[in-house]
């Protein structure tokens, strides 16, 4: 279902490649364990051969008793019924060893690949491709591959055990041969037709289903909500409703998907009758010996199997190849910052240029227009304006997330395409809006830039703030575990845990993208302690959401549609009455102490004040 | 009435017919025992299929022998016939045995997902406290499948397998009793290949998933951290440790595939077709069977591949139902105490809320309450201040006795809480959650949730008082409008005046309002201000807020530090005596001096 959905709706990234090009492509993966393939390729042939020339042998052995000649052929084909049983063993062991230490080998190899590619692919690469499902390329996808590359081993082993035995057959008896090929059709039809009622009765009722799971969830989730409000019985009511309907549902479905075996049953023992009655009236007419009869009647089961497979089969294999593209366009996609050069970036004293930049998020839209900016070392900007304006933009172009088209960006002088990006961003200390944590303790992303600096600097700057009040309300302190993505600490916490971070990376140039969450005033206030310290240090980037972070600010740049039409300090721009005059009233007048002040006039006068009877 | 397992519950639906809590096994045999009928249908169709199947062999053989040694077609052709009869047949009892295992699994889920929810609704708000919602929905929804998977597929599969080992123990004495013996030896070493198989291979595939979750959960959170790792340029160290958990999974896939290349049951059967083979040659020189006894013979072993490959897949199925069903049993028997006390203090609340001495901890944890004591009197305002994790949250579950206190009390209206009714002292508390959910429902239905006969005046009103009805208006559908559906999202500070709206309606003496909303524009926070504000007139109030001017305004603050209160009091007594609070303020003082003048002025030098 997982790949269903996620074959429907493609991304940008993708690419349809060539039989040919993802065929030699695949072939490239499997080309290192070429011995390996060939055991294995060796394997199952010998095990098709010895499948196919069982019933045969059988059936020889069955006449050879009926004739009256000597017993050495029938005791030979005895030891051979034996002896094969042991081969046959030994093969499938050899067969189904190899396939997975090749499937699993080739299969980690396109991981690895695949992952290392989308570690390096730029930012804005997951600012249009939801992380989610590039995860879902690199481990399912893959596994899709897998699973299809056994069940195709499988399939083709069968294969080639019916042209074997199919073979034997006609030499024995063409007519018999071709009038139990002949029943093959109505088979597969038939076993297309339920597959295809039972997937449209499945699709349906999933569709049902989800909407009942979705109610199902939801009573689970409303539980707190009933309690109180002690609506118990009636959410109760509710539930015992949808879930009734979920079991009205599920016996349709099951009718169905219970009747294919069934239905595939009875046309087998019309086949089975059909070939024991031609063949009766065969021996009788003296056409065919009776072990050859015998031979027929073995074969019909083994006969269908697997062509009630291939159906669906081959949407599986599609299926396969489709995910193992979807892996290589990942593998493929290209990154759109380009270095041109890759210099160490060492000591910086953060003096940052922006020299008749030209920048749009794509070809038709520009968003900045000959943009020029100079912010200079040690200064801290903050940069205000409505959502796309442009503020994050600077922080994107600076981090090198986002490549512009035309000007130059200057650091300290130097041109920042000739950077060596990873050494380049070493120097940046980057706040996202949302902070991240890994899973581990509070030590271990604080350290995560710094793997060498030992705990006791760590802890010395952790209490530098706030006089380490946080951590005490920590159940252990630095060494705390923060939980997957840093759930288990609050928002202010992970702010305060992903500033500190950078401050002990002890960056040129800072960028913040501050957070919009609201904070306990305590943990707030020890998020400015750490700010403001962050900015006696550092060349200062702020995209500003908190009045406290405008006000500390050296000077506030003000965006509209790609351009600084105002900047300032906060009481100059205010006084000016312009479009910061205007954000003011929008983004941070309820944050002023004169609001705090003044709440109780301003709502004691409203009219609404009066108590529901 | 019943009460289950002796545990006193919050809660009660009427029919519910619970099963055995004694083991997980016992727990499925209860329910599947109500529908014994369906059972009794599944393993008849079962038995018959298999019956019936093996009258194909030797039918097979009777038109062997018939043309061979009496040269008469006419008993090849009723041969035929019975061959179709007994296929037609076949249809229809195969169809019984997979139907009643659908039903039967279909009904085990019903069941077992009902009892499961009424008995989460009769656990008390503690109990939902503590436990994630989402563990909590894994166990209603998918584990009760596993549950109805292992009957449909599972069962279903296993039963008619071993129907299909056991049927030629039966058939082949009809040819000859000695050809018993082949087959016997075969069931006797196929079940304990079988046996000692799945017991290694078990661990084998369960880590191989559980590797596999790791990777994939490693490599999650690599990618969504990405931004973090790209800043601190730790890319290749990060590509290190996923690689060694991708090299981690392929090994442990690879050595399931060798596990499985080695399956004994493949070497089995085909030993076993040669000694059937080799030992009806003898029987057929001594004459004691017939050519078509040897045809019929070999059919009937033949089907010996069906439980062999079968019983690979049904066993693990089996095994994951019954893990489910212990996780289910343990959700329904975990006890959540807290009594009712049905013939408590009940009277109309007015709101006077006392905490004496008050000490407080989780079960097994030290006290994370210490020594609390305050009070508020009707229709005050309270605003509890502090860091997160100091205990605000715990202080407001302390008076609708979601927990019980461990030292001290907590006194409503003079009444210690533990003396009221808890159904007269709930219904007149309303509390509204950090979370808030809304139901997938009309915005009308939302709002009325407490009190189903309201009238949409007085929904409307409600919504007017929280400030929600022009936002509600403002939606094409009104408030006919359905929460999550087309698109339909509301945010934070909207979902919150909702909640107030919900709880407008009942009309409560107090309101709790745990407020961790963020408005980003001075608009919407003027209407969240005005909410708040209605919502506390007339009325006692306890505010959690991060607001300061809810803090700043209101009658009385406690600031909590550690579970401790380390100041209380009005906004101009906490100036003077709490440095802490003093602080909070400071800041705006600080950063108001003006630094600047001009537009033009340089302030690089600052």
């Amino acid at each position: 279902m997982v790949a269903l959905f996620s074959g429907l709706d493609g991304d940008k990234f993708d690419r349809q490649y060539g039989d040919t090009v993802l065929f030699r492509r695949i072939v490239r993966y499997f080309s290192r364990y070429r011995w390996q393939g060939l055991v294995v390729i060796l394997a199952f042939a010998v095990m098709a051969v010895l499948l196919a020339m069982r019933p045969v042998v059988i059936a020889m052995a069955v006449g050879e008793l009926e004739s009256d000649a000597g017993d050495q052929i029938l005791q030979l084909l005895l030891g051979a019924l034996f002896v094969s049983a042991f081969v046959e063993y030994v093969a499938n062991w050899l067969r189904r060893r190899g396939l997975s230490r090749i499937v699993g080998r080739v299969i980690a190899q396109l991981r690895v690949d695949a992952f290392s590619s989308a570690v390096r692919l730029d930012m804005s690469f997951y600012d249009e491709n939801n992380t989610g499902k590039v995860v879902s390329r690199i481990t399912s996808d893959t596994q899709e591959f897998g699973d299809v590359l056994m069940v195709s081993s499988d399939i083709i082993s069968r294969l080639l055990q019916i042209f074997i035995l199919v073979y034997f057959m006609y030499i024995r008896s063409p007519l018999l041969t071709v009038l139990l090929l002949a029943t093959t059709p109505v088979v597969v039809i038939a076993a297309l037709a339920f597959r295809h009622m039972a997937r449209k009765v499945t699709r349906q009722a999933s569709r049902q289903l989800a909407v009942l799971n979705d109610t199902i969830q939801e009573s689970v989730s409303g539980i707190s909500v009933a309690k109180n409000f002690r609506k118990e019985a009636r959410i109760y009511r509710e539930f015992a409703d949808v879930n009734r309907r979920s079991y009205r549902i599920n016996v349709q479905r099951g009718l169905v998907i219970a009747m294919i075996f069934p239905a595939l049953t009875t046309l087998g023992g019309f086949v089975t009758a059909l070939i024991v009655y031609v063949g009766a009236q065969f021996v009788f007419d003296a056409v065919i010996s009776a072990s050859t009869w015998f031979l027929f009647v073995q074969a019909v089961d083994r006969f269908w199997f697997p062509f009630t497979n291939m159906a669906s089969f081959w949407s599986q294999f599609q299926q396969g190849l489709a995910a193992v593209e979807r892996v290589f366009a990942l593998i493929d996609a290209e990154n759109s910052v380009i270095q041109r050069d890759n210099r160490p970036v060492e000591r910086l004293q953060g003096h940052i240029v922006f020299e008749d930049l030209n920048f749009g998020y794509s070809d038709d839209e520009t968003l900045f227009r000959d943009f020029n900016l100079e912010i200079r070392p040690g200064e801290n900007v903050a940069l205000v304006g409505h959502t796309g304006a442009g503020k994050s933009s600077i922080a994107r172009l600076i981090t090198r997330y986002y490549e512009f088209q035309s000007g130059r960006i200057l650091v300290d002088g130097v041109d920042i395409r000739s950077f060596n990006l990873q050494s380049w961003r070493s120097r940046l200390g980057i706040v996202p809006q949302s902070p991240f944590l890994f899973s581990g303790s509070i030590m271990d992303n604080l350290r995560y830039s710094q793997p060498d600096m030992d705990d006791a600097e760590i802890e010395a700057v952790a209490r530098s703030i706030g006089g380490g009040e946080w951590l005490e309300t920590l159940p252990r302190g630095l060494h705390s575990e923060v939980g997957e993505r840093g759930t288990r600490l609050s928002m202010g916490q992970r702010q305060l845990v992903s500033l500190l971070r950078v401050l002990l990376q002890n960056p040129a140039i800072f960028i913040l993208d501050e957070a919009t969450a609201s904070i306990d005033p305590f943990t707030e206030l020890q998020i400015q302690e750490a700010l403001d310290l962050i900015l006696s240090q550092a060349s200062s980037i702020l995209i500003a959401h908190r009045l406290s972070t405008v006000r500390s600010a050296d000077r506030i740049l003000v965006f509209r549609e790609g351009e600084i039409i105002e900047e300032g300090n906060h009481e100059a721009l205010l006084e000016y009455s312009g479009h910061y005059a205007e954000l003011y009233n929008t983004y941070f007048r309820h944050q002023s102490l004169g609001y705090i002040e003044e709440a109780r006039e301003r709502f004691e006068a409203s009219p609404a004040g009066v108590r529901a009877h | 009435m019943h009460i289950i397992d002796n545990i006193s519950v919050e809660f009660q639906a009427g029919n519910i017919r619970a099963g055995n809590h004694n083991s997980p096994l016992r727990f499925t045999l209860s329910h599947l025992l109500k529908h014994w009928y369906v059972g009794v249908l599944m393993v008849f169709g079962a038995v018959a299929n298999a019956a019936l199947w093996i009258s194909i062999p030797l039918n097979v053989g009777l038109a062997f022998d018939a043309v061979r040694e009496q040269q008469n077609l006419g008993a090849a052709v009723n041969a035929c016939l019975l061959i179709v009869i007994a296929s037609l047949l076949r249809a229809v009892v195969q169809f019984m045995r997979n139907f009643s295992a659908q039903i039967y699994g279909q009904r085990l889920e019903r069941d077992v997902r009902d009892e499961l929810y009424a008995s989460l609704l009769g656990k008390s708000m503690a109990f939902h406290d503590l436990r994630p919602v989402g563990e909590t929905m894994a166990r209603v929804t998918n584990d009760v499948i596993e549950l109805s998977l292992m009957m449909h597929t599972g069962v279903n599969l296993l039963i008619g397998s071993t129907m299909f080992m056991l049927m030629p123990l039966v058939g082949s004495p009809v040819i000859h009793p000695d050809l018993a013996l082949v087959p016997v030896a075969f069931v006797i070493l196929q079940v304990s290949i079988q046996y000692f198989f799945i017991r290694r291979l078990y661990p084998l595939a369960r880590q191989v998933r559980s590797s596999f979750g790791v990777m994939n959960a490693r490599l999650e959170e690599t990618l969504e951290g990405l931004e973090v790792i790209k800043g601190a340029a730790r890319e290749d160290a990060e590509i290190g440790q996923v690689n060694s958990l991708i090299q981690t999974f392929r090994d442990r896939f690879i050595a399931q595939g060798e596990m499985e290349a080695r399956y004994l049951s493949n070497l089995l059967f085909p030993l076993t077709l040669f000694a059937g083979v080799f030992h009806s040659a003898i029987l057929f020189r001594a004459g004691e069977i017939t050519t078509g006894d040897i045809v019929a013979y070999v059919m009937i072993l033949l089907f010996f591949q069906f439980p062999v490959f079968m019983s690979l897949f049904t066993l693990p199925r089996i095994a994951l139902g019954h893990a489910a069903a212990g996780r289910i049993l343990e959700l329904i028997t975990a006890r959540s105490d807290m009594d009712q006390n049905e013939g408590g203090y009940d009277a109309e609340l007015q709101g006077d809320i006392r905490f004496e001495d008050v000490s407080f901890g989780y079960q097994g944890e030290q006290n994370s309450l210490k020594g609390l004591s305050f009070s508020v009197k009707p229709g005050q305002t309270l605003a509890i201040v502090g860091q997160t994790g100091a205990g605000k949250t715990t202080v407001t579950r302390l008076i609708n006795r979601t927990w019980d206190t461990r030292q001290g009390r907590v006194l409503v209206d003079g009444q210690d809480v533990r003396d009221w009714s808890m159904a007269s002292l709930r219904s007149q508390i309303s509390i509204i959650e950090q979370d808030i959910f809304l139901f997938s429902r009309s915005l009308a239905d939302n709002i009325s949730f407490g009190a189903e006969d309201a009238s949409r005046e007085q929904i409307e009103n409600a919504a007017r008082m929280a400030q929600a009805h022009d936002f509600i208006m403002s939606f094409p559908d009104g408030y006919e409008t359905v929460v999550g559906q087309r698109g339909v999202t509301l945010s934070g500070g909207q979902r919150q005046r909702v909640a107030l709206a919900r709880a407008f309606i009942t009309d409560p003496p107090v309101i709790i309002l745990d407020d961790s909303t963020s408005a980003i524009d001075s608009a919407t926070e003027d209407l969240i201000q005005q909410a708040i504000w209605t919502a506390s007139r007339g009325r006692t109030t306890i505010l959690i807020t991060h607001r300061l001017s809810q803090i700043r305004w209101a009658d009385h603050i406690v600031v909590l530090h550690q579970g401790e209160i380390v100041a209380q009091g009005s906004h101009e007594e906490l100036l003077v005596n709490s440095p802490d609070y003093r602080r909070i303020f400071d800041r705006y003082e600080t950063h108001a001096a003006p630094a600047g003048a001009s537009l033009a002025e340089d302030n690089g030098a600052w």
